[in-house]
């Protein structure tokens, strides 16, 4: 599916971004040219040079070391969200289909109950109750992450449970964990793959909205959101300051989405996948499903 | 064609209509009878009660509510107000205003010298006055007659017509506290005789005032009503005022040229404010005081003013600005930067370079000011992490005021309309902005001087400026740098009238 994904151009695209993204992220540190908390108090807002190709800031530190800098602490933090709402979304669902009744009803109403909370202000409440830190929002989020994931799982287990193959393997005695590890886990798995991608790109919204707004990280620690922000200050010296992070965040989250979507497409997953409010649509018109027999 | 009539009939009853309002509404503005508005973005007070009023920027909207006794003119000298004059004993334990003829509160009730005894006594007895220090000086009230009131005071002082300029000599109409119900309102509810009065008020959004026709200098206000709302983001400043949104903002420094380059007009007025760091030296390690001094030598006032203010204003190592009575000159190379010294002072404290950690707190709208000072102390040796406090919450009178645990804030005072009250607010031992709260027996001397000296005496800024040096060079809080009040205003807006220590609105006009 992997293979099959990156072959297409979009696919292509999206995973060349992505990697230079990963790449940026574990060696931006290394290759910026300059301390990105060092001050040059004598050169202020200055335009992009062969000193700073990308400008100073308004206390005189290097754009260009900011932004590198700062990669590791916006695309990490979305991870770790990601992380945690797949675990605690997809153990779940795939259980909500083994565990009997009372299992399910409970798991549906308390991922019925996450849906409501929205994500920003429920945020802010966890870093004012836990302090102000990015484990702290980070663990927020993957926890309201985690029912797209939760309804993603459940969805596409309900499916494959009631096929006659699994059926039959239970007649002749396998184990649910049989079952699960051999015949759900490669039905499940394509579905999660995409909504793991999508949630990578809205993931990383999350956290740069919550950087933006000074939440989760103290100055002057680096990050595309605060870096934003910060720009956003000073639009009349420096109009093209904010247009640095704010392109950044709209490739990673693009190449994301993006390779979701050739992800979905290479798996031929039929219907809509959505997380976190964003609705994936197949490109296959053949598809038969209707939206509300497949939505999850 | 028979389906037509009623449209065209309808579209000729529409024209009439348009006319007809089209025809009242130039009326009106022939008429004049069209209010002038006028749409200000500040910050609203953190109460409309002189007594419970918690910081010194509140002035500037409480005084929209309510006159003092004396205002200060734009030297900060103290003229009449309420009061047309006053007079002193000879030994300067006593002085009685006199009131103008027929003052009346906004509410309609006399303004009398009953009104001023009863406004002050509760100034001074009310449980969560925060006026009681201001007012301790007062003894005793007298009333001679109705136009005439003598404060007795327990030692000479005469900074009285200066204290009693701001929220200390703002009067309240004592109809809103005749009853602890009433007094409970104050808050929300102001009752004032100043040039406005109340129209309608939203907690953290916004107040609408309208002119009030019993302020005793009504006939120099032209706005009929004054919109005032919490000011925007400082990014967004300049297109609000472009747009009409806002008439008259608050404009930081390094938007000065864009706003001119927008067609506004930009006022910088000379003001008392100066940035300070409050030092807490009763949290360690700063009960060190080497350590203390290092971080006085450690920071480079003069990079912050530049890089955090665009350059607008002046070092300062005294909690007044240059040119004002009590700045003194003989300061001006006191701490004065000297990384190495700084070292050298932490050396001799018992910390290495790295060893010594503190906390600096500052206000969100600080944030530039925090990250310069934190370089500055690391190249020093000393690791300062950041804490911020959100902008328009009441945490930092919390955090730093109240239950003072801020280490080291980034902090800065309006100042005050009598000097002794400003010292006192930052070095005194009950001044807020002293969250070390104490005061050497040295220092409370000098400002006993001060106060008993007459402002007219030739000795008088001799002896000001002995308690400022003294308060400096005892201190643990110190001075950054002084910076002038800028505003933006919309070219239909009139220039601002420059007074050192708050907003005025008298003589402002808007042309429609």
């Amino acid at each position: 599916m992997f293979i099959r994904a990156i072959r297409t151009p979009l696919g292509a695209a999206s995973v060349s971004i992505i990697v230079l993204i990963v790449l940026v992220t574990i060696l931006g540190p290394i290759l910026a040219p300059y301390d990105p908390l060092a001050q040059d108090a004598n050169h202020i807002l200055s335009a992009p040079s062969s000193a700073h190709w990308l400008g100073t800031d308004n206390v005189g530190r290097d754009v260009l070391s900011r932004l590198l800098a700062g990669s590791p602490l916006s695309i990490l933090s979305a991870a770790e969200a990601v992380a945690i709402g797949f675990a605690l979304g997809v153990i779940p669902g795939l259980l909500s289909v083994y565990l009997g009744r009372v299992f399910e009803w409970l798991s549906l109403r308390i991922v019925d109950a996450f849906i409501t909370l929205p994500f920003l202000v429920f945020a802010i409440a966890m870093t004012a109750l836990l302090g102000n830190g990015l484990q702290q929002a980070m663990l927020a989020v993957g926890i309201l992450i985690s029912p797209g994931f939760y309804r993603v799982t459940r969805a596409a287990a309900l499916t494959a449970a009631s096929s006659q193959y699994v059926e039959a393997a239970r007649l002749v005695g396998a184990s649910p964990w049989w079952v699960l590890r051999t015949h759900l886990w490669g039905k499940v798995a394509p579905a999660v793959a995409v909504a793991t991608a999508g949630a990578m790109g809205a993931g990383l919204v999350i956290v740069s909205s919550l950087t933006f707004l000074g939440i989760g990280v103290q100055p002057p620690a680096p990050t595309w959101g605060g870096i934003l922000a910060d720009d956003l200050g000073y639009l009349f010296q420096q109009p093209f300051g904010p247009l640095y992070p704010t392109v950044l965040i709209m490739l990673t989250v693009g190449a994301f989405n993006g390779f979701a979507d050739a992800l979905r497409d290479a798996a031929g997953i039929a219907g809509h996948v959505r997380i976190l409010g964003r609705t994936r649509r197949p490109q296959d018109a053949q598809t038969t499903a209707t939206p509300e027999a497949t939505h999850v | 064609m028979s389906r037509q009539k009623p449209t065209v009939a309808l579209i000729a009853l529409a024209a009439a209509g348009s006319l007809l309002l089209g025809g009242c509404a130039a009326s009106a503005h022939a008429s004049g009878s069209a209010p002038v508005v006028l749409k200000w973005g500040f910050s609203l007070p953190t109460s409309w009660d002189p007594v419970t009023s918690s910081t010194g920027n509140d002035i500037n909207t409480i005084s929209l509510v309510y006159a003092s006794l004396t205002k200060l003119d734009p030297k900060g000298t103290a003229g009449p107000a309420l009061a047309e004059s006053w007079k002193y004993n000879s030994d300067g334990t006593a002085v009685t205003f006199t009131l103008r003829p027929n003052l009346k509160f906004s509410d309609g009730t006399p303004l009398n010298a009953e009104a001023v005894k009863e406004s002050l006594l509760r100034g001074q007895t009310q449980a969560d006055s925060l006026l009681k220090d201001q007012l301790s000086t007062i003894k005793s009230i007298t009333l001679v007659d109705d136009r005439n009131v003598t404060l007795n005071l327990t030692a000479p002082n005469y900074q009285v017509p200066n204290l009693l300029a701001g929220k200390t000599g703002a009067i309240v109409s004592p109809k809103a506290f005749a009853t602890a119900k009433s007094t409970a309102g104050i808050p929300t509810n102001p009752d004032g005789a100043g040039p406005f009065k109340f129209k309608s008020f939203v907690p953290e959004s916004n107040a609408v005032l309208v002119k009030n026709p019993n302020y005793w200098d009504a006939k120099d206000v032209h706005i009929d009503e004054l919109d005032l709302s919490v000011a925007p983001d400082p990014s967004t400043v300049i297109a609000a005022v472009q747009t009409g949104s806002l008439d008259v903002a608050s404009l930081p420094a390094t938007e000065i040229a864009a706003a001119k380059a927008a067609g506004l007009k930009v006022d910088i007025v000379n003001s008392l404010q100066v940035n300070q760091v409050d030092i807490n030296s009763t949290l360690a390690p700063l009960t060190n005081a080497r350590v203390v001094d290092a971080l006085k030598y450690a920071v480079d006032r003069a990079q912050l003013l530049k890089v955090a203010n665009a350059g607008v204003g002046s070092v300062t190592y005294q909690p007044f600005p240059k040119g004002y009575v009590a700045y003194n000159p003989t300061l001006d190379t006191e701490f004065a930067y000297d990384p190495a010294k700084a070292k050298s002072l932490l050396a001799a404290a018992g910390y290495k370079p790295g060893q010594l950690k503190i906390t600096i707190t500052a206000a969100a709208y600080s944030q530039n000011t925090a990250v310069l000072v934190q370089s500055q102390l690391k190249q020093v040796g000393v690791n300062a992490t950041i804490k911020l406090i959100p902008v328009g919450s009441s945490t930092w009178q919390q955090s730093v005021y109240l239950n003072r645990t801020a280490q080291f804030a980034l902090d800065g005072t309006v100042g005050r309309e009598s000097p002794v009250q400003n010292l006192g607010v930052v070095y005194g031992p009950t001044g807020l902005m002293n969250t070390s709260r104490s005061s050497s027996p040295e220092f409370l001397a000098a400002l006993a001087q001060v106060q008993k000296t007459p402002l007219d005496s030739p000795d008088y800024a001799a002896v000001l400026q002995n308690a400022v040096k003294i308060g400096v060079l005892q201190a643990s809080s110190f001075s950054l740098y002084s910076t002038p009040r800028i505003d933006v205003r919309s070219p239909k807006v009139s220039a601002l009238p420059h007074f050192l220590s708050q907003f005025r609105w008298e003589g402002v006009t808007v042309t429609k």
